[in-house]
């Protein structure tokens, strides 16, 4: 579902926006999941004053953006490329917490009835 | 009469010279100098009497402000506003409703034609005007406390900062 209705089915097992997973990131998988790399130096960062945050899982996307931006400064049309792969990148992160979210709600959902209380 | 001053300054008396400037010089720039004052709260008949034919009252009329409000003798003056004055009658000063030498009002700056008038007759009677207020007011209220209860928002856990990890994705090693 969509934009504002999307976390009103979930409020039933108690979840809403923003919340943290509460189940093992492992439960019901058979096999291993890859771990999230972060890429970019947290001196990097500091250094490039990318505020807090925006050090994320894309930060060193953003870092050559930011950086081409700097180096191009009045033709920042030439950092198009740049903009779009850190863009895209935070569009995956977004989907990936989404997908998070849908996790945790059928993993509620699967327990309670388990427990056989719904 | 900038002449006439200067010669009474140089020639005759000085000090009555610098009293005028001073006065002058208060109303026009501070608007208020000390004979403006009221005289003190009068107590005994004559005080009383006095008063009224100071203010151009007789003392039937003649009715000062409690000596608790610190208006000394000021007379208490019936509260009209300029909208309920006759906009016919040929007043001297038709701007503001007023004639020559009429006393003013101790708070004659709130019944102004652009202000307020106390016996204006309102649109919306006041329990009307109450009702409307508490109506959206509470109706508000009761709205938020009751959608308290129906939070909604987009379907996505918390931002996955590298901090806070471990973090992971969909998809085998």
């Amino acid at each position: 579902m969509g934009q504002m209705l999307g976390s009103y089915d979930a409020r039933k097992v108690g979840l809403y926006m923003d919340d943290q997973p509460t189940f093992d990131p492992q439960a019901g998988f058979n096999y291993q999941r890859k771990s999230r790399e972060m890429v970019a130096r947290e001196a990097d960062l500091i250094s490039a004053k990318i505020p807090p945050k925006h050090r994320d899982y894309c930060a060193h996307y953003l870092l050559e953006y930011q950086s081409c931006r700097y180096k191009n400064m009045p033709l920042i049309y030439k950092c198009a490329h740049e903009k779009h792969a850190f863009l895209t990148c935070e569009k995956d992160d977004y989907e990936l917490r989404m997908k998070e979210f849908e996790r945790e709600r059928r993993l509620r959902l699967r327990e309670k009835r388990l427990v056989g209380a719904y | 009469m900038a002449s006439t001053l200067l010669k009474k300054a140089i020639f005759s008396n000085p000090a009555t010279v610098r009293k005028t400037l001073g006065i002058f010089c208060n109303a026009t720039r501070n608007h208020w100098n000390y004979q403006y004052m009221p005289g003190p709260y009068p107590k005994t008949l004559e005080e009383r009497e006095a008063a009224a034919k100071k203010y151009g009252m007789t003392i039937e009329e003649y009715q000062p402000y409690p000596e608790s409000m610190g208006y000394g003798d000021y007379p208490k003056l019936p509260e009209i506003g300029e909208d309920s004055k006759d906009p016919h009658y040929p007043y001297d000063n038709p701007e503001l409703k007023r004639n020559f030498n009429e006393p003013i009002h101790a708070r004659m700056e709130i019944f102004g034609g652009d202000r307020y008038d106390p016996s204006m007759k309102r649109r919306f009677s006041l329990a009307h005007q109450w009702l409307w207020f508490f109506g959206v007011v509470g109706g508000s209220f009761a709205l938020f406390f009751f959608l308290e209860d129906y939070k909604v928002g987009r379907p996505v856990t918390a931002k996955q900062y590298p901090w806070a990890g471990p973090h992971y994705l969909f998809e085998a090693k």
